[in-house]
Order: structure tokens, then C-alpha cells, then sequence
């Protein structure tokens, strides 16, 4: 079932929706894009999703490439050495593996949409992300437990494996979502 | 060939890091008489210094290397911005730790650059590393 449900995670994105964020509606678009047949994915793409995991993911959640537009991501990996006042500086090969990741799973939607030309750095910058939140109380995303937005999986239980579904939500001293 | 893993072994319970990263420190020992004539040796007690005292980091904060491994290399530790939970420094409690160079490298750089807001010479690399085999 999980399998299934990866699969047709798969299909959803390569579909060109990248509908990661829509709400409890996610599961009707999981239907109707079931039909849609995704490509396996290569022992090779693997090994490059794993060493993204690796690397993007020891100090945050490894965020899922579709939450961006291309040329986010480069504009990322054009200033890991001051990356939000760190240094994440890569070696050149791995450099060079996880940028065309992003390149090819980033969202085609350009997601900025109203930010005056801003070139989005954070997801939570987006117009889709702020509206998908706008609910969300201050002072839940603030607390000691989530710190703030950028920590996805305080509250989305099973965001590592990219899903987001509104009834997989637990926030911190909160509880479930309505 | 069997002489040489169980040589392997020992030095590896001895040093607690890899023989990968043995012969980087020994890379670095090399570099450290280049930089400095007087050079004799790494020490875990400087090591500890450049571990455990607070600088004025890349955000022009003051900034520790404890200020997310802890003082305590054994404990886990947690990223200062974001909050994630970092898997022991100490190689006798984390065996991962000090098995690659590629990973000792990056990280180094990093950090340095995060805490001392510059790069570290060959000496205080090897005396940090020194500090860390150990914890």
C-alpha cells in the first residue's frame, strides 16, 4: 500500500502538479492521477535522493524539491557558504549532483506569483505556503517545540516522506488540526 | 593480510577514528610543521580551547562549538537554529563519527567558518580532532 501510495505520490509530481501542499482535496487528485504510470525509479536516482536526504538533511528536513521553482534552488545552491547565516558548503561533485536534483524535481509552477520579482529563498515566503497556513496561530509556530516555520515535521508527521496531509498534523502541545 | 586487518583494528580502538582519517591527520600533521617550525605534536587540551571557547561566529554572534554538540560530547546535541537533534560527537558512543574524511573535511570547514567565522589552520584542526578521539 505504501508502495501504491509512493507510486502514485510519483505520478502526481511527474503529472506536473507537484500538489504537495493542497489539503484534505489531496487525496482526489491522488485518484485521478493513479492512471498516470510513473517511471521506477533508477538504482541511480536513489543513490542522488539519498545523498539529498544525507546532506540537506543533517541540519533540517530534507524539504521536497516540488515546494520550489528551478531557479530557487539555484539561487540556493549558488550561496551555500552564507546559507541562512551558515556555511553549507558541498563538495564540487556533490554540489554539482544534488543542484540537478532540484533542477529536475522542482516545481514548474513559478510559485511567486505577487512577490514582486523576490526570488523566494524560504517556502514559507511562497503565496501557496502563507495561504495554506494563514489559520495558524503565532504563537504555535513560535513555541520551543517548532521554533518556526522552517521545521516542517514539528507538525506534519510524516513530512520526510513528503506527505502533508491536514489529518497527519500533530502540533506541539496543540494537538490534530480542527 | 589478516596481520594487517587485526593491526587496522587495534589502531582503530586506539585512535578511535578510521584508518582513512588517521592518514588524514597525519596529512594535517605534515601541513602543521609547514605552518609553524615548533610545531610537536597535537593536543587534545588545546583541542578543547578551540572546542569549548565562544567566539564572534559568521553572524557576528558569540558563537561555541558547544553552543550545539554541548559540553558533553557523549550527549546528542541540537542545531542553534533549527532545532535538530545532532547524533553524538564521541566516537566510543557514536562509531559513525571520524570513519570519513569526506566527512570530517566538510564538516571542519563548516564550523570553523560558523564559529570562528574563518578558516582553521592544519594544527587546530588536528588538535580539535585530537580532542574529540578522546570523548
Amino acid at each position: 500500500m505504501k508502495t501504491l501510495l509512493n507510486i502514485s505520490v510519483a505520478a502526481l509530481i511527474l503529472a506536473g502538479g507537484a500538489y504537495l501542499y493542497a489539503e484534505d482535496d489531496y487525496e482526489e487528485h491522488e485518484h485521478r492521477s493513479s492512471s498516470v504510470v510513473a517511471k521506477p525509479m533508477t538504482k541511480q536516482d536513489k543513490t542522488t535522493m539519498a545523498l539529498y536526504q544525507k546532506e540537506c538533511g543533517a541540519c533540517h528536513i530534507a524539504y521536497q524539491p516540488e515546494f520550489l521553482p528551478k531557479r530557487s534552488w539555484d539561487k540556493t545552491m549558488n550561496t551555500l557558504d552564507s546559507h541562512f547565516g551558515t556555511n553549507a558548503s558541498l563538495d564540487p561533485a556533490d554540489h554539482k549532483t544534488i543542484q540537478n536534483y532540484l533542477a529536475t524535481h522542482a516545481s514548474r509552477n513559478d510559485r511567486m506569483t505577487g512577490m514582486g520579482g523576490e526570488i523566494a529563498m524560504r517556502i514559507s515566503e511562497t503565496p501557496n505556503f502563507k495561504r495554506e497556513h494563514r489559520e495558524v496561530a503565532q504563537k504555535m509556530v513560535t513555541q520551543a517545540e517548532v521554533k518556526s516555520f522552517a521545521n516542517c515535521a514539528a507538525c506534519h508527521t510524516k513530512a520526510a516522506s513528503g506527505s502533508y496531509r491536514e489529518r497527519e498534523i500533530r502540533i506541539p502541545n496543540y494537538g490534530s488540526w480542527e | 593480510m589478516k596481520y594487517l586487518a587485526i593491526v587496522a583494528m587495534f589502531s582503530m580502538s586506539l585512535m578511535a577514528a578510521s584508518p582513512e582519517v588517521v592518514q588524514y591527520m597525519k596529512e594535517l600533521e605534515t601541513a602543521a610543521k609547514t605552518e609553524n617550525r615548533s610545531f610537536s605534536g597535537f593536543d587534545a587540551a588545546r583541542g578543547k580551547e578551540i572546542f569549548t571557547s565562544t567566539h564572534t561566529g559568521k553572524q557576528g554572534k558569540p558563537m561555541a562549538c558547544t553552543s550545539c554538540h554541548t559540553l558533553n560530547l557523549a550527549n546528542p546535541g541540537k542545531n542553534a537554529l533549527t532545532g535538530k537533534v545532532i547524533d553524538p560527537l564521541s566516537p566510543s558512543t557514536n562509531p559513525q563519527r571520524l570513519t570519513s574524511t569526506k566527512e570530517v573535511t566538510k564538516w571542519l570547514r563548516r564550523n570553523f567558518m560558523d564559529v570562528y567565522a574563518r578558516e582553521g589552520t592544519a594544527q587546530e584542526k588536528g588538535d580539535v580532532l585530537t580532542y574529540i578521539m578522546k570523548n
